[in-house]
């Protein structure tokens, strides 16, 4: 009944702007933004409906439009895979299938596909699998998630009752789990293997948004309406344990983002607030979240902590990122393997989009980048003192 | 009721196919529904429908309940004995039954529902059949209309003949107060439609969810051994059964268990790579690599011969149609065998005859005696009595075979013979209403090259997985010496595929009929297992990275590989 709700109190334009991972999408030039998993390249969705990929070994920018792509709201390149991109648009998802070595900088409405489905209208979240065979597709109006056999083009419904649509989609970088967050106060957790579901309801409001650990075993989550991080673990994936999610008994809180006065070179400031997205690089070491103020003129900020997940959980503050004066942050994303520690993007409402890296040697080798030259494996050898706000 | 549905079930059983049929030309379509083992389908529904008509009709109770009831005749004579007259609904309903049980068989056979597709995803069996019964429901409703519109008007013009008959058998008469049934008034009765439809979608759902549930139970996921811990299992564990010739069920299921425990099971990926005690040998990688190569390796010389044929079809004048070729009775294979049959003549048949008529549209499947001797003989079910007419198919080629295996007959004869039988082509081609019946249908023919491809993905998928997953967990470097051979196989079927898709047709997408019950997805599976090997290769590249230059591959190979590795392919 809530999508019912949903869909006659809202129009989709304002379905997508409430539900997006971006923080004003209506009004922004950027609307969407994503890495490609393996190489230096990345597709980014303008105000125009137009998507442009750069890539930073070539000088051409293939800029991809259809006349069914409108409103794109999220965007997922396909993993193990030269450049297959898919787009969740109004009414369909759109897979462009582009080819890497062409110079061609407007690619033909032919090299897309239409994945569309009767009553899976918005499309707000997409999620590849991490073995690249199966596409997950989410809108909130509609109960079923889908997933998507591309080249077939056939899918299955995945429904569950009991929440409205399903907004935002995570699958956690081992392939084993993925987060379907609701429009109503629960979200679930799905195992990928045969497909059952674990549902958590909240306290207070939906689910804003939620990351994974590299291995699948913890969740760090937030919801609309508390400015708090929660974190959920899972036992550890044995592949045994089939139709079996796994998670621990409750969600505990692992970080305050209440607004707080910070003493700075140019004077008092206030930060804290809600979290509006969040996104865990891949070595599991850099976590970024942004936060949106609690008073109504405050800018939203970037706030960047210091993770490890094994042996034990540990969260630190580690700084902000500040840009020009008066641009507001809307998209964050980590770089999906950049060898010498963590590269953070940062799309500005200004339409800049700023690169910050950081340069560590990450605790545990993380598995699968032998591109990287082999760097020796210090341990976990710190300056700091350890403390954890457990 | 009951045995209806056990017979049913029984039907179904001994139906499936994991691999459909699919019929190339019109005629090998007409071959599929004359054939006995259809027309028995067929005739077994038809009377199962009309059983369970009976039973609806019982139930009903009403007017529709018995054949024959007592009336008395319309003329009003003072002693009117009353009569037993026919019950002409019951005998509607009765035939409806048969239609509905006929047509649910044509339906079947034509939409290759006999094929077992297997799910995208792995999913509890309840929650599966749950997932279907909606549309399933519909669909019932929505075919249950059509079937009984189509009935209606067969009644309308030929109801007459079954009243007759009957009411002279059993000695009924008609009933001169109603009206007979098989005119426009009578059919026009909204309670009698209504029925026959109720009774209608109550048989089509019963069947569908026998049919449903057989499909979902025959695809479940298996869990086959890999090591048999005890000795009377030794057939039952993977690399056995993979490496003997099991029915395709079960090698399917064996496939689809190797793909999902490369993927989810690291404790049987452990046994995969695991060495035999004593002795130390892999046999299990090696059992379950030789398998999935050969398979793959298989693939693409069916792929080859199949470019060779349409690049000698294609060497000739365009055709205005495609080739002339005897139905395939087999499941695609025979289809397949027949194209491998005509690409090693077509070289041989270039250089021998001379004497071709270059319009002539197809090459025939007879063969010069070399290259019968070259290769092993393909030709399985040579006998077709469906064929009528003098230009029988097999014909030739049962007497190339004779030639070929006698090896030293004169080839005076033969070349004569052939001349024969290609005027004869010639002539028959140039009649239109055997073309129409004679044509390939392009589509149909490019999914039956491919319609056991499933098998294929399985197999790209497993390996590739247990590939990647070796890079971590093998601890004795089992599948280190396999990867050059691994990579080739892959490497060259990708070239092939890669040729295959700049055919005509096979790069065009069929339409997309969603919310259908019936499955039609063996008509998109060339483009999934062209995309599952392009996944599986760069699963292997991403895994092992820069250290693939290590590995002894061919020049031509290495540089293909370095694309893959710069994600440039």
């Amino acid at each position: 009944q809530l999508s019912v709700l949903l869909s006659l109190q809202l129009t989709s334009e304002d379905m997508i702007a409430a539900f997006s991972q971006a923080v004003d999408w209506a009004g922004c030039t950027v609307r969407a933004f994503a890495w490609h998993p393996h190489t230096n390249k990345f597709a980014v969705a303008l105000l125009d409906d137009s998507i442009r990929v750069y890539n930073s070994n070539s000088a051409t920018v293939p800029s991809l439009k259809h006349r069914l792509q409108r409103n794109v709201a999220a965007m997922a390149w396909k993993p193990l895979c030269a450049s297959i991109l898919a787009v969740a648009c109004q009414s369909c998802v759109l897979v462009w299938h582009l080819d890497p070595t062409s110079l061609s900088t407007r690619p033909s409405s032919g090299c897309a596909q239409v994945l569309s489905c009767p009553g899976h209208s918005p499309v707000t979240s997409l999620a590849w699998a991490p073995s690249g065979e199966r596409l997950l597709s989410a809108s909130p109006v509609d109960t079923a998630m889908l997933v998507w056999d591309v080249s077939t083009e056939t899918c299955v419904q995945l429904q569950w009752f009991g929440g409205g649509g399903v907004t935002y989609l995570a699958w956690s970088p081992d392939g084993s789990k993925v987060l379907a967050a609701t429009p109503s106060a629960v979200f679930r957790v799905w195992e990928a293997q045969m497909w059952t579901c674990e549902r958590w309801p909240t306290i207070r409001g939906r689910c804003q948004t939620g990351c994974w650990s590299p291995d699948g075993s913890r969740l760090l989550f937030t919801v609309l309406g508390e400015s708090v991080i929660y974190s959920l673990s899972f036992s550890e994936y044995r592949g045994e344990m089939q139709g079996q999610v796994g998670g621990s008994k409750t969600a505990s809180i692992v970080a305050d983002l209440s607004e707080t006065t910070f003493e700075t070179l140019y004077g008092e400031e206030r930060i804290g607030g809600e979290v509006h997205s969040m996104v865990w690089d891949p070595t599991g070491e850099r976590l970024a979240v942004i936060i949106r103020g609690e008073s109504p003129n405050s800018q939203p900020a970037v706030a960047v902590f210091r993770t490890r997940n094994s042996p034990v959980f540990e969260l630190l503050p580690c700084g902000f990122v500040r840009g020009e004066r008066g641009a507001r942050p809307q998209l964050i994303s980590f770089h999906p393997c950049f060898p010498q520690g963590a590269l953070l993007t940062v799309c500005w409402s200004s339409g800049k989009i700023s690169h910050i890296p950081f340069f560590f040697v990450g605790a545990l080798e993380p598995h699968a980048s032998p591109r990287r030259s082999p760097v020796p494996v210090l341990g976990s050898v710190r300056e700091q003192p350890l403390f954890s706000e457990l | 009721m009951s045995m209806v549905i056990i017979i049913i079930s029984i039907f179904n059983i001994e139906f499936y196919a994991v691999v459909p049929s699919i019929p190339c030309s019109r005629l090998a379509l007409i071959g599929k529904i004359i054939h006995p083992q259809q027309v028995i389908h067929s005739f077994v529904h038809a009377i199962m429908g009309m059983l369970v008509t009976w039973c609806a009709t019982v139930m009903t109770k009403g007017r529709f309940q018995f054949l024959a009831v007592s009336c008395t005749p319309s003329e009003g004579l003072e002693d009117a004995v009353p009569q037993m007259c026919l019950n002409e609904y019951h005998l509607f309903f009765l035939l409806s039954g048969a239609f509905l049980g006929y047509s649910y068989s044509l339906f079947y056979l034509i939409n290759n529902m006999n094929y077992l597709p297997f799910p995208i995803i792995q999913q509890y069996k309840y929650l599966r059949f749950r997932r279907s019964l909606p549309l399933l429901i519909k669909h019932s409703c929505v075919e249950s209309l059509h079937f009984v519109r189509n009935f209606c008007v067969t009644y309308y013009f030929f109801g007459y003949i079954p009243k007759v008959w009957i009411c002279t058998t059993m000695d009924l008469h008609t009933d001169g107060k109603l009206h007979p049934l098989d005119t426009l008034s009578g059919l026009l009765d909204l309670s009698l439609f209504y029925h026959t439809w109720l009774s209608g979608v109550f048989l089509l759902m019963t069947w569908y969810i026998a049919w449903l549930l057989f499909k979902i139970y025959a695809t479940e996921s298996h869990h086959f051994p890999i090591q048999p811990t005890f000795a009377q299992e030794t057939d039952q564990c993977l690399p056995k059964i993979l490496n003997s010739n099991p029915p395709l069920l079960i090698k399917f299921l064996a496939l689809q268990d190797l793909m999902l425990l490369s993927q989810y099971s690291p404790v049987r990926r452990q046994e995969v790579f695991s060495l035999s005690q004593p002795g130390g040998h892999p046999h299990n990688w090696t059992a379950i690599s030789r398998e999935c190569l050969s398979l793959l390796s298989d693939l693409t010389q069916r792929l080859i011969a199949q470019q060779e044929a349409a690049a000698a079809a294609n060497g000739r004048a365009k055709p205005p149609v495609g080739e002339l070729k005897v139905p395939p009775q087999t499941p695609g294979a025979a289809g397949i065998e027949d194209m491998s049959f005509q690409s090693q003549s077509s070289p041989a048949l270039n250089y021998k005859m001379g004497v071709v008529d270059i319009k002539s549209p197809w090459h025939g499947p007879v063969q010069s005696p070399h290259v019968m001797r070259r290769g092993p003989k393909l030709w399985t079910s040579v006998s077709d009595q469906q064929m009528n007419g003098s230009h029988h198919e097999s014909f030739p080629v049962l007497s190339a075979a004779r030639t070929g295996t006698e090896a030293v007959q004169p080839r005076f004869i033969y070349t004569w013979l052939q001349n024969k039988q290609e005027q004869i082509k010639t002539f028959l081609s140039k009649r239109a209403l055997i073309m129409y019946f004679f044509s390939k249908h392009p589509e149909a023919s490019i999914q039956a090259v491919f319609s056991d491809a499933q098998m294929h993905i399985w197999a790209l998928e497993g390996l590739s997985h247990l590939v990647a997953a070796s890079f971590t967990e093998d601890q004795f470097g089992v599948v280190q010496t396999t990867l050059p051979a691994i990579l080739n196989t892959l490497l060259t079927l990708q070239e092939v595929v890669d040729r295959h898709f700049k055919l005509p047709h096979v790069s065009s997408k069929p339409p997309r009929i969603s919310g259908s019950l019936v499955d039609t997805s063996y008509k998109t599976l060339r483009f999934a297992l062209r995309a599952s090997l392009k996944t599986a290769l760069y699963r292997i590249t991403t895994v092992f990275g820069e250290h693939l230059n290590a590995v002894q591959v061919s020049t031509e190979h290495k540089k293909r590989l370095q694309q893959f590795l710069e994600y440039k392919e």
